[in-house]
């Protein structure tokens, strides 16, 4: 350790960065310690072991209906956003106009305005306008959150891409939508993915705008989840919680593979 | 414009009045390359004008209203809704406990972030790897199971993690739920990515050199720490600070599932006003303090740090 970067502090410093992950994954592994609990409320420590729980919440069709919910709003979201925000990347990265700084600050401002506040601000204009679709609300609540990872994405993309390439096939004669398609497409196909990744996931997750445009019919899985931890006592909660943290872990080496984590969260 | 030099295009910098700069701005926006980009930019900005800017000012609007008992706006322009907010004691507390909540869990996410941040930037490459997994992972998981994951450790029945592992020791059960330190637990909790990454950041761009050299001239570890390498990453505790601070303000699952009714913060109670009393007027002076609280504290980093720390290549 003499000759560590971190100096005579080491031993400290890797005992205290090991008592900090203690601390976040304790509120990740407990749940799913509990969900094998063959005890009829939630208690620790747990007694037995079963799988009932992981049985009931897979016929709990409140959480069924909940998580395909989420997943149709999540693609909806996710293409809306990649709609959106990959030509005004273009547009910011390639392009000089008056107001670009303007533009570019717009369309990344929903990132540190309060979220709960956006959905209070759809929610009034939902009533005020008479627009009823909580599908449709939601839809366009989240295309707004997410579209602002699709821009910060692929402009970071676009600025590793040399434009003159792209100049070079149009030279030769192809058209501006075929040389996009063909030349800088795959090559900001990185920043597109993680655009993707990053939108898909805030709006599975997302609360703070759903909590104000869901309705009885349509409500995303996290609000569900919410609902249900005030509702049930038993391990099934416990089981949810394990089945939605498998699926974080899942996307996690996904988006090692496909990006790196470290990248993929611009560091 | 006063970097502008004479080329085949603007032969006469001089001559470059502000004007003549806007008529040419204005010439430029019909020629092609800028209609390309117009075009391109459009879609984005029309549907967030839409959806975003002009709902929120309307939100804002109607904090200045009174609603009658039938649910209309009153007709007159009024800061009742505002002087309710400062003034009843139920709802100046919240706002107190708001400010105290988020203030804690800033400076608590600090302190826990900075030894991570070191060790994932100067540790060993493999701790550095794992440290940085443990780190992002809670991010992608979801804000109520995280919460969850709270309550059943700081759950106040003798089954509570933290309770049973309390009279393992002999020792009477701790009253940890519905607390407010449980909220700036849980949000410490959800967090503490946003403050580590940005701190990580502003570490791996000081050149381990600089430390050398403070060493080399005398300083302790701890002076040198102290006085080169804490103050070289104050613009990423800055970024952290800001998003954490902001963040918590305006949270709701956290202050719902730990503070419960016994620690309310305006989140909690914005959504009461509005969901179950529909006092409209109300709610929305509550979602313009919000706004007000993040606007301050990201002009203050704009102001107080940005200035200070011209970071190299930030391009935002």
């Amino acid at each position: 350790m003499r000759d560590s970067p971190l100096g005579p502090a080491a031993v400290p410093l890797y005992a205290a960065a090991g008592l900090v992950s203690l601390f976040l994954l304790a509120p990740l592994v407990v749940p799913v310690i509990i969900s094998f609990s063959d005890t009829a409320f939630v208690t620790w420590p747990p007694r037995g072991f079963t799988l009932r729980w992981y049985v009931k919440i897979l016929n709990e069709a409140e959480f069924t209906t909940s998580f395909r919910f989420s997943l149709l709003l999540g693609v909806l979201a996710t293409l809306g956003a990649l709609a959106l925000g990959t030509p005004a990347a273009i547009g910011l990265v390639r392009h000089s106009f008056p107001g670009r700084g303007l533009v570019q600050g717009l369309l990344l401002s929903p990132l540190i305005f309060p979220m709960l506040v956006t959905g209070i601000a759809l929610l009034r204009l939902s009533t005020s306008t008479g627009m009823q679709d909580s599908l449709v609300n939601l839809a366009l609540g989240h295309i707004l959150v997410t579209t602002p990872y699709v821009v910060r994405t692929v402009s970071a993309s676009l600025l590793l891409v040399d434009p003159s390439i792209e100049e070079a096939a149009r030279t030769l004669g192809a058209g501006r939508l075929r040389g996009f398609w063909l030349i800088t497409r795959p090559q900001i196909m990185p920043g597109l993915v993680a655009g993707a990744i990053f939108a898909f996931v805030t709006s599975f997750d997302n609360y703070p705008v759903s909590m104000w445009l869901a309705d009885a019919v349509n409500i995303p899985l996290p609000l569900m989840i919410f609902t249900l931890t005030s509702r049930f006592f038993d391990p099934g909660i416990a089981a949810i919680a394990s089945l939605m943290i498998l699926l974080s872990v899942a996307l996690i080496l996904v988006m090692e593979k496909v990006t790196g984590l470290k990248r993929a969260m611009s560091m | 414009m006063s970097t502008a030099r004479a080329t085949p295009f603007n032969p006469d910098p001089a001559a470059d009045t502000a004007p003549r700069g806007f008529v040419r701005g204005l010439a430029g926006l019909a020629g092609r390359g800028d209609v390309t980009a117009v075009l391109l930019v459009a879609p984005a900005v029309l549907f967030f004008l839409a959806l975003f800017v002009v709902p929120v000012g309307n939100m804002v609007r109607y904090s200045f209203f009174q609603q009658t008992a039938s649910g209309e706006l009153g007709p007159h322009l009024t800061l009742a809704n505002y002087a309710r907010l400062a003034n009843v004691d139920l709802y100046r507390k919240v706002l107190t406990t708001t400010l105290r909540v988020s203030l804690f869990t800033t400076l608590g996410a600090m302190v826990l972030a900075y030894p991570v941040a070191l060790v994932m930037v100067r540790g060993h490459p493999l701790v550095s790897r794992v440290l940085a997994v443990i780190v992002i992972a809670p991010l992608l998981v979801n804000v109520v199971i995280r919460t969850y994951g709270w309550r059943v450790i700081l759950a106040n029945s003798d089954q509570g993690v933290l309770n049973w592992a309390l009279a393992g020791l002999g020792l009477p059960p701790v009253r940890w739920l519905y607390t407010e330190w449980a909220i700036v637990v849980g949000s410490i909790h959800v967090f503490l990515p946003l403050m580590a990454l940005p701190l990580a950041a502003a570490l791996g761009r000081i050149s381990p050199a600089v430390e050398e050299a403070g060493r080399t001239l005398g300083a302790s570890p701890w002076q040198a720490f102290r006085r080169v390498t804490l103050p070289l990453s104050v613009p990423g505790l800055a970024v952290g600070s800001t998003l954490v601070f902001s963040l918590t303000a305006s949270s709701f699952v956290a202050p719902a599932l730990l503070g419960g009714n016994f620690a309310k913060m305006l989140g909690t109670l914005v959504e009461e006003q509005i969901m179950s009393v529909f006092d409209w007027p109300f709610g929305a002076a509550i979602a313009t303090v919000l706004i007000v609280i993040v606007l301050v504290i990201n002009l203050a980093y704009v102001y107080l740090v940005e200035r200070r720390f011209p970071a190299p290549g930030q391009a935002r």
